[in-house]
């Protein structure tokens, strides 16, 4: 019988009671369950950034006829604009009556020049919407001055219906594009994003301590007397990747109920929310699952070998964060692929081991990049998987009997010729 | 019927460990395997375990390569002791059992007799960094014979336990020796592998030094040690050549007498000299041999 079970289950047991695996798991869940309620906290969070209201000071320097009228004008048509027209006031007094009254600005007219003095200046938002009051109380003002009619000017501003579809050379037209829904789409897909980034760290860490702490403790010697090397990275490998795919089955179950309990429009009711509430498409979450699995795999034997070139847990973190800039150059590839999916750099990072299995999911949730490129990907992914662990596992065998000073790369370079 | 090491050489870097060394442990015997630090025993250990492949020679058991024996052949307790600390007593013992090769049912029997035959069963519940430093060791050495092994490599199994718990120790390698298992032991302790040995390898700098059963080894020593004491002129032996004298002490002189002494010749001239109280020949002890063995070659 194969031992690797038996070291499997120890792996497992001996740390799914810990304290951060269960502070990981609860976090994860509320995280799922954030997300559910994606769209209703952007809409919130968008509405709290909008100014409430715009109280505004026109002081006219230039001569007739000028944009005040207009301004006036509006603030008697829009909600939560209120014109004060000064001109003709001293400057400072003008300045003085803003910060009594505690109005959003000063508006300086001088001819085309319009200047905003504000006790804000750092408020873009709401300057922001000021300027757009201005200008469209400019625009008003030409066209008067044109004589265009209320019609005329509606019909020169009357917004074009835009809308975008896209087209592949199998599917052909592929229907119409949600702008809303692809945002949405972006935020799920960063968050996951996110979480393989982080589980990658994590259980990697989880892997390289783990080693160490065995080569520490002394009782690797015990181990490696009846186990061989490769058996024991296994069962740890193994172990450490069982309580990784337990935390992603709780964390893809909170996913799946909330949608479920969404798409009921219970939580809706209990919340008082009107908006939707969104749910985690079915199948980002398979790969998810899927290039979580290929990436902690992948760099699992790589921390392994790393925890067994040092003697003594204190040191893991020198040796093993070189390993992690390998993971956040993933990351970060991953999130510019995110403005461009197909890019050349997208492309050629979704199929190097190091980098792919962040940037291959990031492209797939967004983008539907060709199936031969994601074949591609998962092909290279098993193959690196299989070289990764040959070549980390000739290390580990090595450097889990030595003990001391911790060997250079050089000398690692020799321990894998001899 | 028996280990054989054979000319096994380990280097590592620029030092040899290890220089072609060879002995032979008989099936069923309590070997004793000494030397001073650093001599090389450890290494010769880990490569009799398979832990370290040599660098020239190889070790069978009965005709066959070593690496090729069942799982749960032998135990293996190590100088340097160690544990997962954050286990249950009787959780790692199940473990160590089970990677040894035992099934669920027979870990956990074995275990619970273990535990009771050490006197552990009242910690038997508690993490393993709970226990004091001497039950760590009891635990540990418990996980080395769970499995009922064929061969036991002990690495200085003794050093850290008090008297009675040494005193259990050996009764329970004795007893495994009674079944006939083959137990190669290192000490720096003479005294304990004189108690229970009957073979021993004597190393120095990788080298073997003295290899053989203990009774012989002494006999070939080619001297003895003579102990006399009596009432009249004590500096007699002064006119004898070969005599050597070690120790001068209130009941009785100790020499050392040469392969060319005849102990009779001594016990006549000892007769005129004065009344003989204490006349007696004794072989010398491993202590000495050690430190004349060693001490020359150091």
């Amino acid at each position: 019988m194969s031992v690797i079970p038996v070291l499997v289950k120890r792996e497992f047991t001996s740390r799914v009671k810990g304290t951060a695996y269960i502070l990981t798991t609860v976090i994860g869940v509320l995280v799922f369950v954030g997300l559910s309620f994606l769209p209703p906290i952007m809409q919130r969070i968008s509405s709290s950034f909008a100014p409430k209201s715009i109280e505004l000071a026109v002081l006219d320097h230039g001569a007739e006829p000028s944009l005040v009228p207009f301004l006036l004008e509006l603030s008697g048509e829009r909600e939560g604009l209120s014109v004060r027209d000064v001109s003709g006031w001293d400057e400072v007094e003008a300045y003085r009556l803003v910060l009594e009254e505690d109005l959003s600005g000063l508006l300086l007219v001088d001819g085309p020049l319009c200047t905003l003095v504000t006790p804000d200046s750092k408020n873009v938002v709401l300057n922001d919407e000021i300027k757009n009051v201005v200008n469209q109380a400019a625009t008003r003002w030409r066209a008067a001055e044109l004589g265009l009619t209320q019609a005329e000017m509606e019909s020169l501003f009357q917004a074009v219906d835009f809308r975008i579809r896209e087209v592949a050379p199998q599917q052909g037209d592929s229907g119409e594009v949600d702008g809303a829904a692809q945002a949405q789409a972006m935020v799920l897909a960063y968050f996951l994003l996110f979480m393989i980034y982080m589980a990658l760290i994590m259980y990697g860490n989880m892997v390289a301590t783990g080693v160490a702490e065995e080569k520490s403790s002394r009782i690797m010697e015990v181990m490696v007397s009846t186990v061989k090397p490769l058996e024991l990275m296994f069962g740890k490998i193994i172990g450490v990747g069982a309580l990784g795919l337990l935390q992603f089955v709780i964390w893809v179950s909170t996913g799946l109920i909330m949608a479920l309990l969404g798409r009921t429009g219970f939580l809706g009711m209990m919340f008082g929310l009107t908006e939707p509430l969104s749910s985690i498409p079915l199948t980002s979450i398979l790969w998810f699952g899927l290039y979580f699995l290929l990436g902690y795999f992948f760099y699992a034997s790589i921390f392994a070998a790393a925890g067994a070139l040092v003697a003594r847990v204190e040191e893991v973190s020198q040796v093993v964060s070189l390993l992690m800039m390998f993971i956040m150059v993933g990351f970060f590839a991953a999130y510019i692929s995110f403005l461009n999916p197909n890019s050349n750099l997208a492309v050629a990072a979704s199929l190097i081991p190091f980098t792919a299995p962040m940037v291959m999911f990031a492209r797939i949730v967004l983008a539907d990049p060709p199936l031969i490129q994601v074949a591609a990907s998962v092909v290279i992914m098993l193959l690196s998987i299989l070289v990764g662990t040959w070549f980390s596992s000739k290390i580990y065998r090595i450097g889990i009997l030595l003990y001391g000073k911790r060997p250079s790369l050089r000398q690692v370079a020799q321990l894998l010729k001899g | 019927m028996s280990l054989v090491v054979a000319e096994i050489t380990k280097r590592f870097r620029d030092v040899t460990a290890v220089d072609q060394l060879s002995f032979t442990v008989k099936e069923g015997s309590l070997f004793g395997f000494l030397g001073p630090n650093g001599a090389g025993k450890t290494t010769t250990m880990r490569v009799i375990l398979g832990i370290l492949k040599p660098d020239e020679g190889q070790v069978t058991w009965q005709g066959r390569p070593f690496d090729r024996l069942p799982r749960g052949f032998y135990g293996y307790l190590p100088e340097e002791r160690g544990l997962y600390p954050k286990m249950r007593v009787v959780e790692h013992l199940e473990f160590l059992g089970r990677i040894h090769g035992l099934d669920r049912m027979r870990a956990r029997r074995e275990t619970t007799r273990w535990l009771e035959r050490f006197e552990l069963g009242s910690v038997s519940r508690k993490r393993v960094e709970e226990l004091s430093k001497g039950n760590q060791q009891k635990v540990q050495v418990i996980g080395t014979m769970l499995h009922d092994p064929e061969l036991l490599i002990l690495d200085e199994p003794f050093a850290g336990l008090d008297p009675v718990n040494a005193g259990l120790l050996k009764e329970v390698l004795l007893e495994a020796h009674g079944k006939g298992k083959t137990i190669i032991f290192s000490s720096h302790r003479m005294d304990q592998v004189e108690e229970i040995c009957q073979d021993i390898a004597l190393i120095n700098l990788g080298r073997l030094v003295l290899h053989g059963n203990l009774r012989h080894i002494k006999r070939s020593m080619g001297r003895q040690i003579l102990r006399l004491n009596l009432e009249g002129n004590r500096d007699f032996w002064a006119r004898i050549p070969g005599l050597q004298l070690l120790e001068e002490r209130a009941d009785y002189l100790e020499f050392r007498l040469d392969g060319s002494v005849d102990p009779n010749l001594v016990l006549a001239e000892a007769m005129e000299a004065g009344q003989v109280i204490h006349f007696e020949l004794v072989e010398p002890s491993l202590d000495q041999i050690f430190v004349e063995k060693v001490g020359a070659g150091a």
